[in-house]
Order: structure tokens, then sequence, then C-alpha cells
């Protein structure tokens, strides 16, 4: 199991979940994404993007100007 | 003399030579400053004019310029690419030759091209509109032929120039098959990896409405993992399976092959720079500007445009020894064709979000104006009108 980091702050269009799919496709099964960004629309897209893609959303946090949020990668075919 | 090497000619590195030239022309004439530009093409091509060629059957010579028409006077143009930046020692070498060609100051400005390695069998199955015009013009061939059946079109991976890029296409074989009276017997299925048919909330607001009038159906968080050309199956990084007719995917991009690997570049070879004054990380000397950076924007002409003039002004600024400084403020303006000649602009900044605006008859106005003075922009002819549309977004100082 690996972490991945991605940083998304100051990004705009076409936003973080743009990165977050990009960590996401290097990702295996197991692996964790913490996705930092400070855009605030991000918790509810990530979130939307674990229920369409079956993986985790495990949390959000927010960091001063910032939000965390980690996910567990659990929806790639074998 | 004062060495400036611009590597690329596309839309960035074009406007940052012309712009150099014109404004270090006296420098130049007085042998203090020489600009030299490298790249193999012996011609360029209107990109965004793809999308006419592969659903409107546009000639592709009509979208094609030779090099020497767009080069500015002052500009010595190289016809090889290159192969290796050593920033440190301020040199770079072209592909097969070991000669080592100084700089004191160099844009690296390739932009990015389709990576079919990305996405097994995507290529065989692919009808590709991000290549180039020839490319592009055999789809139209293609499109002709159908009669009936299932497209499939959309978003193959990420990263990929142009954001609306896809959904028009979208948008364009839609009024294609409506002109042709079998729009009936088509379906139009658009997948993306997002959550909405367009990233931008905004924009989604505008477009998903459109997309349920033309009865385009949309399947979002659909992450396209590969291609079974036989089968006519794409199957997703999630395992699911979606069966198509004919395929109209715009491929994940890579950067030029050269700054994979490199301390110049991230992991996949996007050029790491600092997003506001666009100085590759830790270099005064280096820069680079349009697709080939790792900036958190779209990849699109207008932002290599801007970023390249914010780049030429600070090089003549350091040159002719003057105080003021520029930044590139993320200013974003693609245009989106709704088809049936109406267009929206996806419009935003590092600061602003983006915009919603309403498709209309006036926007696809501008965007064939743009259209036809692209070539001139090249030169710098039309700065006076760029800084008046763009406001405090064509740059900050
Ligand atoms: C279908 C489509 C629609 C689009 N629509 C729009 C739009 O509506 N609005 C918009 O703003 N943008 C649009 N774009 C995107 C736009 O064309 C690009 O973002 C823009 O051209 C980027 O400029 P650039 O200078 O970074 O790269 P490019 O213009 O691609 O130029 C890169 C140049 O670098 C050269 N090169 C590569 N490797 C090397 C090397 N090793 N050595 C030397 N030279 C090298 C290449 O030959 C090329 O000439 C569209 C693109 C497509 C494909």
């Amino acid at each position: 199991m690996t972490t991945m980091n991605v940083d998304s702050r100051g990004t705009a269009c076409p936003g973080p979940i743009t990165d977050l799919i990009r960590a996401y496709k290097k990702a295996q099964n197991g692996d964790m994404i913490v996705l930092v960004a400070n855009d605030p629309g991000v918790v509810p897209d990530s979130k939307a993007w674990c229920e369409r893609t079956k993986n985790v959303f495990v949390g959000s946090k927010n960091i001063e100007d910032y939000f965390e949020i980690t996910i567990q990668v659990t929806g790639k075919r074998a | 003399m004062k060495k400036i090497a611009v590597i690329g000619s596309g839309a960035g590195g074009l406007i940052t030579s012309s712009k150099l030239a014109k404004d270090l022309s006296k420098e130049i004439k007085n042998g203090e400053v020489s600009i030299m530009l490298f790249d193999k093409k012996r011609e360029q091509e209107f990109q965004p004019g793809y999308l006419e060629v592969a659903f409107r059957g546009t000639d592709p010579a009509k979208i094609r310029r030779p090099m020497k028409k767009l080069v500015s006077e002052g500009v010595k143009i190289v016809h090889d690419n290159c192969e290796k930046v050593d920033l440190p020692n301020r040199y770079l070498k072209t592909e097969g030759s070991s000669e080592k060609i100084d700089f004191d100051y160099i844009i690296i400005s390739t932009g990015s091209s389709p990576d079919y390695d990305q996405v097994p069998g995507l290529r065989d199955a692919n009808m590709d509109f991000h290549t180039d015009a020839y490319n592009s013009s055999l789809i139209y061939q293609q499109v002709l032929k159908i009669k009936s059946g299932r497209i499939v079109v959309g978003i193959g991976g990420l990263p990929y120039k142009c954001p609306p890029s896809p959904n028009e296409s979208a948008f364009m074989l839609d009024e294609h098959f409506r002109k042709a009276g079998i729009r009936d017997k088509v379906e139009i299925t658009y997948i993306t990896p997002f959550t909405r048919i367009y990233s931008a909330d905004s924009i989604n607001e505008v477009i998903a409405p459109m997309y349920k009038d033309r009865s385009i159906e949309s399947v979002t968080a659909f992450n396209t993992d590969s291609v079974d050309a036989s089968k006519k199956e794409i199957t997703s990084l999630e395992g699911e399976t979606m069966k198509y007719d004919y395929l109209f995917l715009t491929p994940p991009h890579k950067p030029a092959e050269f700054l994979k690997n490199t301390e110049l570049s991230d992991e996949d070879g996007w050029v790491k720079v600092d997003k506001r004054n666009l100085h590759i990380t830790d270099y005064d000397n280096g820069f680079a500007i349009g697709d080939t950076t790792n900036i958190p924007i779209s990849k699109a002409g207008v932002e290599a445009h801007l970023e390249g003039i914010v780049v030429a002004n600070n090089i003549i600024a350091e040159i002719k020894g003057t105080e003021k400084r520029y930044k590139f403020t993320g200013r974003t303006q693609c245009s989106m064709e709704t088809g049936f000649h109406k267009a929206t602009f996806v419009v935003g900044t590092y600061d602003t979000p983006v915009q919603k605006i309403t498709p209309s008859t006036f926007n696809y106005m501008e965007k064939k104006v743009m259209e036809k003075i692209y070539w001139g922009s090249l030169h710098g002819h039309y700065e006076w009108l760029f800084k008046y549309h763009f406001k405090k977004d064509y740059f900050e100082n």
C-alpha cells in the first residue's frame, strides 16, 4: 500500500479533480490518495467522484485556507 | 551578445519570438542580441481548426501556413528539434548533433501531443482530431459514411489540450446528423472521467440542459482504461464496459520526449514552472510556456500567448535594464462551440473562478474573428486588441 500526496492548491479550471484522476490512474487498490486543494468545491466533488467510481472517501479536513481529502482506492478492477 | 533560444514554433514560441524581435530590433541590428527559434516543422497548423476539418469537411490546406511566413524579422529559425537542455551550463543540443549551442535565455514551448500508450487499443479504434489536420480530414470521410449506430465521444484520459474540445465534438456531431436528417438513427453518448459533463460547474450548468435537449446521453465518472477494437468495446478502470460503433475520444496528452526524466520536469515530463513569472523552477534564465508546463490550468493557445508576452516582456526589461516586471494572471479563454452557430467561452484566472456564459451567436462571431486574426496575432499585430479585451488579465505589472 502506498500513499500518494497530490497538491492541487492554486489549481484553476479544470480543477483538482483532474489531479485526483491522474493520480488514481497510477494507483492500485489499497493505496491512499491525499489530495490538498483550496477550491471549496473539491470536497463535494471528490465525494461524488468516490461514490460514482466505488472508491472510499475516508474524510476531509479544513486546515487553514485549504482542504485535505483522503481517499482509499478500492474501485479498480482486479 | 545576449543569445535567446526559443524551443518550439507553435502558438507560444511564435508570439514570444515576435515580441522579443520587435522590442529588441535595435539591439538585434547592433549585434547585441540574437534570437534563435528551434523546430523541425516547416509549417504550422491552426489546431482549433481540426474540429472544422473533422466534422465539417474544411480543407486542411486552409488551416496550414508555411513557417517562413510566420517567423518575424530578426528571428533566426533553425529547422532542428532540441534534444537536450542543460540549464546550469546554459547550452542545448539538437537531435543527433554533439554541438553545444550556448544561450543566455531559453524559453521552452514544445507543446503537447496525444499519448496513445496510456490507453491500450485506443489508437486503432479512435477517430483522432487532436494530432494534425490530415488525420482530422480522414475523420470527415468516415463521418459521411455513418448512417446509423452508436457513437461514443468524449474524454479518453487526462491531461489533454483545449478542455472544451471533446464537448464541442459532441455538439458538432449532433449538428451534422441533424442536418443530414438521420439524428434519430444515431445514438450519441458522451463519456468523461469527471462527475459532470463539463468539469467546471458554471459551464456544466450551461451545457448539461443542452445535452438533454439534443439527446446526447452522458456517462460521467467513466475512466477509460483500454479499448478492444475488434469487440468495439471500451473498458473502464473500474471494469465497466461500453459498446460503440464509432469512437471519437480525446486521448490523454504527453509533453515532448526530451523533457522526460530531466531535472526540469515533473514525473510525467511537464516542465515545472512558477505559475506567475514562468521561470523554470529555480532558474532565472529559463522559462517554459504553453502546453508543456505543469501549471494547473487548461492547455490552450490563449494561455500560451499571454504567457509568451509575460516572458518576452521580462526578458526585454532585463536586457534593457528597466525595473518593471510582469506576471501571468492565469487567464483562460477557450471557446466552446455548441453547434448551429452558437458558442460559449470558458473564462477564468488564477483568482476568479470560471464564469457562466450563455452560448450566443455573438460569441460564435468572436470565435470566428479570432480564427481570422490568428496568424497575424502570432506576429504580434493584435496586442493592442488583446490588451483592450483582456484588460487587467492581460498581465499583472
Ligand atoms: C482540436 C483542438 C481544439 C483547440 N481549440 C482551442 C481553442 O479554442 N482555444 C485555444 O486557446 N486553444 C485551443 N487548442 C489548443 C491550442 O492549439 C494549444 O494549446 C496551443 O497550440 C499550445 O501552444 P504551444 O506553443 O504550447 O504548443 P504548440 O502550438 O503545439 O507548439 C509546439 C511546437 O513545439 C514543437 N516541438 C515539439 N518538440 C520539439 C522539440 N524537441 N524541439 C523543437 N520543437 C519541438 C512542435 O513541432 C510544435 O511546433 C485546441 C487544440 C486542439 C487540438
